[in-house]
């Protein structure tokens, strides 16, 4: 990872430090698993310091509003708005946030195509297109559908990355928390995040150390090396949780998981801010509608 | 004679699997002591250590702490006095941010938050770790971790301190700043027990060493008498620290004189060599 020595010896200053990890971060988050660098991603952010509370309500707000509305302009004032935040104020490379939408938009492409063309025996439609068969036909009314249908998914979809792309696991567990979810819905999800990790580097580990030894060379061996690094993994994860309840124990676990969480402070400034933009979108549903 | 802080008599422990892991440890550990505790693979050092925090519970034997034998109601007693640093920092890191990690056991005392908070900053601060404060663990380097699971301990402010094969994951680097953390816990009055292989390691830094071999303590001394002791070495298979023979080879060739003074590190020899 990054290089200990030296910042145990001396503290590099902040600002720096930060431009450092979002650059770094970059460059490892592809590596990893997608899941892993939208982790990355969120700890990065220059805008993790906002109330998380704040966020989530505020990215709620907005996808209700996106999808309750129903209006292309409010759709676009979303994603706009979205990528504003998590580009501009989050310091999220552009090419990064385009590469951690582009999964959410391949499915909305391939949902909303379905939508937006039909199949018939005869030549229907404003357009259509003999395929043998049939006909694929379809309409400018229906490829508008199409298109409404599409921003709307994707202004709901972006008000959520833009969650999850600034605010920390923990953090969003916290805001459940403070919401009043229930106490072992919210043990298990902080315990399952810090394992998910865990079990990763496990496999990870496995994976390497069967691969240099010949264990993925031919079909056959690659099935029999992932049943066994499969079963592996269980006996390990059950010996690591043994392990970890011990751990837990020494430190004076008795049956109540508390964490301690940062308090960061609520900004009134945001509030106006998130109120205006609100605000401005059933403006903008109320003159386009 | 002092009253001891943690006495153990004649401990018993077996795992489930059956085979005895502990047969019968007794020792008397005093305040301020710095105690090596070293033994091949497989000893009963981890055991132990585990059996010493109230975590696994004996099945014959008696453990007390400053004179008041531990029973189920005082455990909790014993888990906040007695911190164990363990070998594996992945088995001990359970928050995802290091900052509610190193809280955790200050939170399980039940201190108010302001002092939670506080503990957490002092305790960074003396790994030289509170950059990482916001960090998951999960992007550490292992030495990194290993400083965050010892920052985890010096938050409960416990009185005997545990450090179950900390040199482990560590570089040079790291490993001597590992030494002057604990020079530093030393000088603050703690009683410390450091499992180790690195027989150089406890030459230099303990006061006292406990050998144990197959469940039991074979030996209990200063790290000297128990390095000059072949039988002893021979039974646990232990090598001699390197500075212990090369200063009884330099009296053997009449290059020192023999005066008992015995060096633990390059630098003691010098001015030896010097004088
Ligand atoms: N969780 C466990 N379940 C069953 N047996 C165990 C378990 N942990 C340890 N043992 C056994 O208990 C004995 C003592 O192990 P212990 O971990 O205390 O050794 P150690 O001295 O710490 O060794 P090392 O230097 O390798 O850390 C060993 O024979 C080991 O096989
Ligand atoms: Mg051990």
């Amino acid at each position: 990872m990054e290089n200990s020595v030296g910042k145990s010896i001396n503290f590099i200053k902040t600002s720096e430090k930060a431009q450092h990890q979002a650059t770094y971060h970059h460059k490892i988050g592809h590596k990893h698993g997608e899941g892993s660098a939208i982790d990355y991603y969120a700890y990065a952010s220059k805008i993790r310091h906002w109330n998380p509370g704040f966020k989530v309500a505020f990215s709620f707000t907005t996808l209700l509003l996106c999808i309750g509305l129903n209006n292309p302009f409010v759709s676009i004032a979303v994603i706009l708005g979205m990528a504003f935040l998590t580009v501009v104020k989050g310091g999220l490379p552009l090419s990064a946030y385009l590469s951690v939408l582009l999964i959410p938009l391949t499915f909305i492409l391939l949902g909303t195509i379905a939508i937006g063309v039909d199949f018939s025996r005869q030549p229907l439609g404003q357009f259509n297109l003999y395929l043998g068969l049939g006909y694929i036909f379809t309409s400018v009314d229906k490829l508008q559908e199409m298109a409404v249908l599409m921003l709307k998914v994707f202004g709901a979809i972006s008000a959520m990355i833009m969650m999850t792309l600034s605010t920390p696991s923990a953090e969003i567990i916290g805001v459940l928390r403070k919401a009043h979810v229930p106490k072992l819905v919210i043990e298990l999800m902080n315990l399952i995040y810090r394992y998910i990790f865990i079990l990763l580097d496990v496999f990870n580990n496995m994976r390497n150390s069967a691969d240099s030894r010949q264990g993925y060379c031919d079909f056959k061996t690659s099935c029999t090396t992932f049943g066994s690094v499969a079963s592996n993994l269980l006996v390990v994860s059950l010996k690591k949780s043994n392990a970890y309840y011990t751990a837990m124990e020494a430190r004076g676990y008795d049956g109540d998981l508390v964490f301690l969480e940062e308090e960061k402070p609520f900004q009134i400034s945001h509030l106006f801010i998130a109120a205006g933009f609100l605000f401005f979108l059933l403006l903008l549903w109320y003159v386009t509608k | 004679m002092k009253e001891p802080i943690l006495k153990v008599n004649n401990l018993h422990y077996s795992y489930g699997t059956g085979n005895p892991a502990l047969k019968g440890v007794s020792i008397n550990i005093y305040q301020g002591e710095k105690i090596a505790v070293i033994g091949s693979n497989g000893s009963g050092k981890s055991t132990f250590f585990l059996n010493a925090n109230g975590v696994l519970t004996a099945d014959h034997g008696e453990i007390s702490y400053q004179g008041t034998v531990i029973n189920k109601k005082n455990l909790k007693e014993l888990r906040k006095n007695i911190g164990i640093v363990f070998q594996d920092a992945d088995n001990q890191i359970i928050a995802s941010t290091v900052m509610a990690e190193v809280g955790f056991g200050p939170m399980n005392l039940k201190l108010p938050r302001e002092e939670v908070i506080r503990r957490v900053d002092e305790a960074l601060t003396y790994m030289n770790i509170l950059d990482f404060k916001d960090r998951p663990p999960h992007y550490l380097s292992g030495g990194e971790k290993k400083r965050v699971t010892i920052a985890d301990i010096i938050a409960m402010k416990s009185e005997v301190i545990i450090f179950d094969e900390p040199t482990a994951a560590l570089d040079p680097l790291n490993a001597q700043m590992l030494e002057e953390v604990l020079v530093k816990l030393g000088a603050e009055g703690k009683t410390m027990l450091i499992s180790t292989h690195d027989v150089d390691f406890a030459y230099r830094w303990a006061e006292r060493a406990i050998v144990f071999n197959q469940g039991k303590i074979i030996a209990d001394g200063t790290p000297l008498e128990i390095f000059q002791n072949r039988e002893v070495l021979k039974q646990a298979n232990l090598k001699r620290p390197a500075m212990l023979d090369v200063y009884e080879m330099l009296v053997e060739k009449k290059m020192v004189k023999n005066t008992n003074d015995y060096p633990t590190s390059p630098a003691e020899l010098k001015i030896l060599l010097e004088k």
